[in-house]
């Protein structure tokens, strides 16, 4: 038996503790989170797996918790997201100016995201979502840009004041912050305000278009670690809400009668569907490869947002089941990078090359992550786009589905891309005599999520069996599973079969390879050049611009989104300066006359 | 369990048989076209088993590996195929995205080995076949989603016998924009010209084959002529309602293969920009037509 509250008061207090053990040494104190985040995801693992977590109060004042099949499907996950990043925390504190700060705001945010997960009070819920954001705020700017940080906060402060106001309308309608009784009470027009509000908060949490410029800023300008946790972990965040706004509040507007879909969820579907192509256009023209899996997670979130709003039982275990594959791969892939950026200092993929030779083990960490990411079997990530498809073929939304395949197969062009530049290609002299393959306890994390993203992929139905348990509660049908198969609205899968055939196919090929005869090993440099003669490898290695035919035919609008935000900045900037002009000036007299006349309209009625 | 993976095994030996054997005998045909006599229809076995027999070289193990990858992968995939409505390995599990993603695994291996090589005329090739790929599955897609709406299953032999109903036609006169998508898409599928920009021999040494020699050619070519074996017979049960029996099987794939090629031999290759911009033009706009006319209309002929 474990207590939440025990486990988030030990978890902020841990945070504290790493904060003193790093002061006195670096490494310690980020040992102190790899402790204390793995302590806390087996407990909540463990405890909530066997539905003996306590949900009873007595140390924090305000706040209450209730165990929910949703909340703790996400919080296990999450957890389990920290607690692997957090292995790659001594190795990369070295680098940051406030390592003992790094260490205590790691842990903090978990607090702040379990909080998030547990309460059943949405005023808490405010609280730890505020609490997430402040906390992971700070954990931006350790890595290599500022302007990142800022980004985040202004796109964060959008998502919480509309959660906030979804969460007035609520306690207008019902008298409680109670979640499940204040989203029960409201309805008609309230309730498609707040599944709006909510929907924004979500689209701000999972960087969806049109709220997405902070995702890729963050994702690729935040310490290594960093980035991995919030792609894997806080930007599910915004899938929870999404939950929450699309599954649980039903839709509204006029509904279509072929389809039997309301306006609200092809407004949503159609927004996540921009999402997904802007992710997927945007991935493949990036050159430095953390942006370009930044741009996968934006693109990853649109399916999220379309699986979601569909709300049929295979739309939203796909969805959910997305939510594990997608946080597991890219987790992976974040994790790989992180480890080949820690040895030569960049993840520009112009700049590396040939990394495959001094690093396999991150090669197939990569690869395995990269396939479960583009959807091929037998990974993880081809179950839940399969259940997508399902739900996005049997409802008809052509549309929709012109952008679900795109960015299918949009993903293989973008992820084949650091395979082939970074990890591929010509060994680069500048990293031949440094590099070499990272150290044991960083290839722990990432071979365990290599062995889950496989496990997804082949037994998926352990953790489908968990979401269907989170379907019911929410009021969706659960999916058909049986004992190997997983059965969509039009079709059966048997993942297990899938993977034992490619299983064969592979044995026999091995066996006509090593039966033939052996062959001669050289070098990367003795290739076929058309009778030139070329001897620097830089030359021989294709990198910069892979896909340049393709950008060329869009690259013109690209900045549309950015440029816009930006001109929405500069106006904000301006009214701030206007504000400034009239109200706070350096005369005392003008700021008294303002006092009294907004006095005067406040006081108005009552007492003049 | 057993019988059924030595069945599949033997679909895929049965696709390599058949594909090589129609290649050859296409070449003879595309040489007549061009006034050649053409080589023996059996000269496509005799290069792959001279090029299995061969010494060759090897540019480290990611090249080896990527080649088991590609090859293993498109057996598995191949190993799903139905032959004929009765003929499947493995019933009811033959669903149709399997065959476009689990062909992808074979696709990876070999863009993976490719790469590897460290030639970059190799990596040219792979990015071209990519690009390539985003182009044409689109509208390809869009037009099998219609289908599957229309049949309400995605099991390729589902679909088969849903076209062999008295009550309906082949799907490529039932739906004919669809049907002229899937045509072009196939030719995309299949590396056949205006599509084949990234083999290119002239211009980039065959793309992502330039590297190699000796088994691992000889692999990867019996790689290519199975996925050919995939991607055809895909569109024949599609769209012309699969086969009662195997004979119906080989001619109707005969004559698919054998249409494609001779388009194929009047025309000039599209440059990787005009490809996209192609497949996003006017099949992109005739497989959503067809769809909305489709699914939201129910006209279906």
């Amino acid at each position: 038996m474990a207590s939440i509250e025990l486990i988030i008061v030990f978890t902020a207090l841990a945070g504290v503790l790493s904060y003193f053990v790093g002061r006195l040494n670096k490494v310690a104190g980020s040992v102190v989170t790899i402790l204390a985040s793995m302590f806390v995801f087996v407990s909540v693992a463990y405890f909530g797996y066997n539905n003996e977590l306590i949900h009873s109060t007595e140390f924090l004042p305000y706040v209450t918790f209730s165990v929910t099949y949703l909340g703790l499907f996400f919080a296990i996950l999450v957890t389990f997201i920290f607690a692997m990043v957090s292995f790659f925390n001594p190795f990369f504190v070295e680098k940051y100016k406030y390592p003992a700060l790094y260490s205590m705001l790691y842990l903090l945010s978990l607090a702040g995201v379990l909080g998030v997960f547990f309460t059943n009070n949405f005023m808490s819920l405010f609280f730890f979502f505020e609490f997430v954001v402040w906390t992971s705020l700070f954990l931006i700017p350790m890595g290599r840009s500022k302007r990142a940080a800022s980004s985040y906060y202004a796109f964060s402060t959008v998502g919480s004041f509309a959660l906030l106001f979804a969460i007035f309308i609520m306690r207008e309608a019902s008298g409680t912050f109670n979640i499940v009784s204040s989203m029960a009470s409201v309805n008609g027009t309230e309730a498609a305000i707040v599944s709006a509000l909510l929907a924004v908060a979500a689209f701000a949490k999972l960087g969806a278009f049109p709220l997405n410029v902070w995702l890729p800023r963050v994702l690729g300008n935040s310490p290594d670690a960093i980035s991995a946790v919030f792609s894997g972990g806080l930007e599910k965040l915004g899938a929870f809400v999404a939950v929450l706004a699309l599954v649980k509040l039903a839709p509204f507007g006029y509904v279509v009668d072929a389809t039997g879909l309301a306006a609200s969820q092809y407004v949503i579907a159609a927004l996540g569907a921009l999402t997904i192509v802007f992710g997927t256009l945007m991935a493949i023209r990036q050159d430095d490869a953390k942006k370009l899996l930044a741009y996968s997670s934006m693109s990853n979130g649109g399916y999220i947002l379309v699986a979601l709003t569909i709300a049929s039982s295979a739309s939203v275990s796909g969805g959910l089941y997305h939510v594990v594959a997608h946080a597991l791969a890219s987790t992976a892939a974040f994790l790989a990078i992180g480890a080949v950026s820690r040895i030569t200092g960049t993840t520009k993929m112009s700049e590396l090359g040939g990394m495959i030779h001094k690093m396999p083990v991150t090669y197939l960490v990569y690869l395995i992550a990269i396939i479960s990411m583009a959807g091929i079997p037998p990974m993880g990530g081809f179950i839940s786009k399969w259940l997508i498809f399902q739900a996005v073929i049997d409802k008809g939304m052509i549309l929709v589905a012109v952008a679900v395949f795109f960015g299918s197969i949009g993903s293989f062009l973008y992820v084949f891309r650091p395979l082939a530049a970074l990890f591929l290609g010509q060994e680069l002299p500048q990293h031949r005599e440094v590099s070499k393959e990272a150290p044991f306890f960083m290839l722990v994390p990432m071979v365990i999520l290599s062995g889950l993203i496989i496990y997804t992929g082949v037994l998926p139905n352990f953790f489908l069996g968990f979401i269907n348990n989170v379907l019911t509660e929410v009021g969706v049908t659960p999916l058909v599973i049986g004992s190997y198969t997983v059965t969509g609205t039009n079709g059966v899968l048997q993942p297990a079969l899938i993977a034992s055939v490619f299983g064969v196919g592979v044995l026999i090929a091995f066996i006509i390879f090593i039966v033939l005869k052996k062959s001669r090993k050289v070098g990367l440099m003795d290739t076929y050049t058309a009778g030139n003669f070329i001897y620097t490898e830089e030359l021989m290695h294709y990198s910069l611009d892979f896909y340049a035919p393709l950008e060329r035919l869009y690259e013109k609008y690209i900045n549309i989104t950015k440029d816009f935000y930006k001109r929405l900045e500069n106006k904000v900037v301006d009214l701030g300066r206007l504000m400034k002009y009239y109200f706070f000036t350096n005369k005392p007299e003008i700021m008294v006359l303002w006092i009294i006349i907004i006095m005067g309209i406040i006081l108005w009625g009552d007492i003049l | 369990m057993i019988t059924n993976i030595l069945f599949g095994v033997g679909v895929a030996f049965f696709g390599f048989v058949l594909q090589t054997s129609i290649a050859g005998v296409n070449r003879k045909v595309v040489g007549r076209v061009q006034k050649r006599y053409g080589p023996k229809w059996y000269q496509e076995f005799l290069d792959i088993f001279k090029l299995l027999s061969k010494r060759s070289v090897t540019h480290g193990w990611i090249f080896d590996f990527g080649v088991i990858m590609a090859l293993g992968g498109i057996i598995g995939t191949a190993m799903f195929m139905p032959i004929t409505s009765d003929l499947v390995a493995f019933a009811d599990f033959d669903n149709f995205f399997i065959f476009v993603y689990l062909i992808a695994v074979g696709m990876l291996g070999m863009a993976m080995s490719a790469s590897g090589s460290g030639n970059p005329l190799a990596s040219i090739g792979v990015m071209r076949a990519l690009t390539t790929m985003l182009a044409y599955e689109v509208p390809f897609m869009i037009v099998v989603l219609t289908i599957i709406k229309l049949t309400g299953t995605s099991s390729v032999t589902g679909i088969a016998e849903f076209q062999q109903l008295a009550s309906n036609n082949w799907f490529m006169i039932a739906l004919p924009l669809g049907g002229i998508v899937g045509v072009m898409s196939l030719m995309g599928m299949i590396g056949k010209k205006p599509f084949e920009t990234y083999i290119a021999p002239a211009e980039i040494a065959s793309g992502p084959m330039v590297e190699y020699g000796g088994k691992q050619l000889g692999m990867l070519f019996i790689m290519h002529e199975i996925t050919v074996f995939i991607e055809v017979s895909l569109f024949v049960h599609l769209f012309l309602g699969g086969a009662e029996n195997v004979v119906l099987f080989i001619v109707k794939y005969f004559l698919v293969y054998t249409t494609l090629n001779i388009i194929s031999s009047v025309y000039g290759r599209f440059k990787i920009d005009q490809v996209v911009l192609f497949f996003y033009k006017w099949p992109i706009l005739m497989a959503i037509s067809q769809a909305f006319v489709a699914i939201y209309l129910g006209w279906v002929i």
